[in-house]
């Protein structure tokens, strides 16, 4: 059973007679992939998103879609979804931690595993204090912290994310630059809008722009050095070669002497990669890290 | 699909947005049910009373999620089930408030017909009882069902919907609520119970294809 989304010739429009947002979109977020989705405001873009999260009920209505059509084309997959929405002011009866616990047992944990993730993430992007606040009290950052962890407690194969980093101070926002890394090493499929174009540059595995009422894959831009703190990796290890996987997480990577590599890689993926080179087999052995200056967005 | 209904079950507990239906439920008893009053009668007015209230519950559980919260768990969950669950719950409270009611009512009237001469017989009474108020639970929800987003989204629309065919499905011919209702009435007269069994057939396909309609429906206007 795939559990890879796949788009072939979607399109959708409001109303049987109203205007195409988009036609012959193709879109196969692949696992392990991110994938980015840019465009002018109000070209469709979350529209797009919207048809991701809808999978499950789009292929259910193929049958009413062709009656009524407001969508066409084909779409297989069902994998595990979750998404973030860019404005989270949920002003609903329960407190943070509540909330997640519900959360995460409607993503398929247990009471007591969603308990503990709802915690652990919140921990992650600093909101602790808040978990027992009513989310009614809640500011618009720490409510957004709320809508980032709901979407990550649960280990989905497909994450969308839409302008989810709008509200997040700088430490949450690089965390779930973080947690971004983590999802595609574990094999998740990420989808993400964002108006800001440094937002995970160069770190992105396909580009699309909504353009026309269509969408296109970018594949002219060059991958734009990334901005942002880097970590350099020294390692030692068996005569192997350094494995694909830990290869596409480096940015760069030369031996520097015989069985010695160095590695260099967004600070956003050091704990991947490091956890990459630890779990190798046979397990590779890291000799130093440390920080490289970078340029700060 | 528990945890979902327990998650919309909480969310409805705690917004407390149950309690203008219940007050109204009560109400409504208060003012058409007194003790001691034929006990089919009363039931039949038990039973009554609650489609409005099951359709007023369905509206409530459906519109008791902001669209950002409502977004995230349709996408984990598939917007249809989403709504299903809305249903559900509203459909569990009414059940609960009205088999709770019927009980009450069984208590508190005269196990008599509407003569005060012949007697009834107070167990089958009851069963006929929750067995009404089930029908008109499910025409309740039927209707709040249609009533409310995603067919009819602005509140414009949808409130005075739902203040008309609420009534209508009770006295309307045909409906299976009101032919429950005068099954007990009915009964009274010549203090005999008659089980409304087909009826509540007939309310569980009714409700059946009018959720199965709106959770489809989801799709196209879900935020």
């Amino acid at each position: 059973m795939p559990r890879e989304v796949r788009l072939e010739g979607v399109g959708r429009r409001y109303g049987v007679r109203g205007p195409w947002v988009f036609r012959d979109v193709d879109l196969n977020p692949a696992p392990a992939a991110l994938t980015r989705v840019d465009g002018p405001n109000g070209t469709g873009k979350s529209t797009l998103l919207r048809l991701l999260r809808l999978l499950r009920l789009l292929r259910l209505l193929r049958l009413l879609a062709r009656v009524d059509a407001p969508t066409e084309g084909r779409v297989t997959g069902t994998p595990r979804t979750a998404c973030v929405p860019g404005r989270f002011p949920a002003a609903l009866p329960f407190t943070a931690l509540g909330y997640l616990t519900h959360l995460g047992a409607v993503h398929g944990l247990s009471r007591t595993a969603a308990e503990r993730a709802a915690g652990d993430w919140l921990d992650r992007f600093g909101a602790t204090a808040h978990a027992h606040t009513p989310m009614s009290r809640l500011s618009k950052g720490s409510s957004q912290k709320v809508a980032v962890a709901q979407a990550l407690l649960a280990e989905p194969e497909l994450l969308i994310l839409d302008e989810a980093w709008t509200g997040l101070d700088t430490d949450a926002r690089a965390e779930l630059d973080r947690a971004v890394a983590e999802r595609t090493a574990a094999g998740s499929a990420v989808v993400f809008v964002d108006h800001d174009p440094r937002r995970l540059a160069g770190r992105t595995d396909a580009e699309y722009t909504v353009r026309d009422g269509t969408l296109r894959r970018r594949t002219a831009a060059p991958a734009a050095a990334p901005d942002g703190p880097r970590v350099i990796i020294e390692v030692h290890g068996p005569t192997a070669p350094l494995p694909p996987e830990i290869l596409r997480l480096a940015t760069a990577a030369e031996e520097t002497a015989d069985r010695s590599h160095r590695l260099t890689a967004p600070a956003s993926h050091s704990d991947v990669l490091l956890r990459a080179l630890l779990t190798a087999r046979p397990p590779w052995h890291v000799v130093s890290v440390r920080q490289d200056g970078g340029r700060r967005p | 699909m528990t945890a979902l209904l327990r998650y919309q079950s909480a969310l409805l507990l705690r917004s407390q947005r149950w309690l203008p239906p219940f007050l109204l439920y009560a109400v409504f008893l208060a003012v058409g049910v007194q003790g001691g009053q034929p006990l089919l009668d009363s039931l039949g007015y038990t039973a009554a009373f609650l489609l409005p209230v099951a359709a007023w519950l369905v509206r409530i559980c459906v519109t008791n999620e902001p669209p950002a919260a409502r977004t995230v768990v349709a996408a984990a969950v598939g917007p249809g089930r989403a709504h299903l669950a809305c249903v559900l719950v509203a459909l569990t409270t009414a059940v609960v408030l009205g088999a709770a009611a019927t009980v009450t009512v069984t208590l508190i009237s005269d196990p008599v017909g509407t003569d005060h001469d012949q007697r009834v017989p107070v167990p089958q009474a009851a069963g006929a009882g929750l067995l009404a108020v089930l029908t008109c639970a499910l025409l309740g929800v039927a209707v709040g069902a249609l009533t409310a987003w995603p067919l009819l989204r602005s509140p414009g629309r949808a409130v005075p919907a739902l203040l008309l065919a609420a009534p209508a499905a009770l006295v309307v011919t045909g409906s299976p609520a009101r032919a429950a209702v005068s099954d007990l009435v009915g009964g009274s007269r010549t203090a005999t119970v008659h089980a409304p069994i087909l009826p509540m057939a007939a309310a569980v396909l009714l409700t059946a294809v009018a959720t199965a309609v709106a959770c489809a429906l989801t799709s196209r206007r879900s935020p």
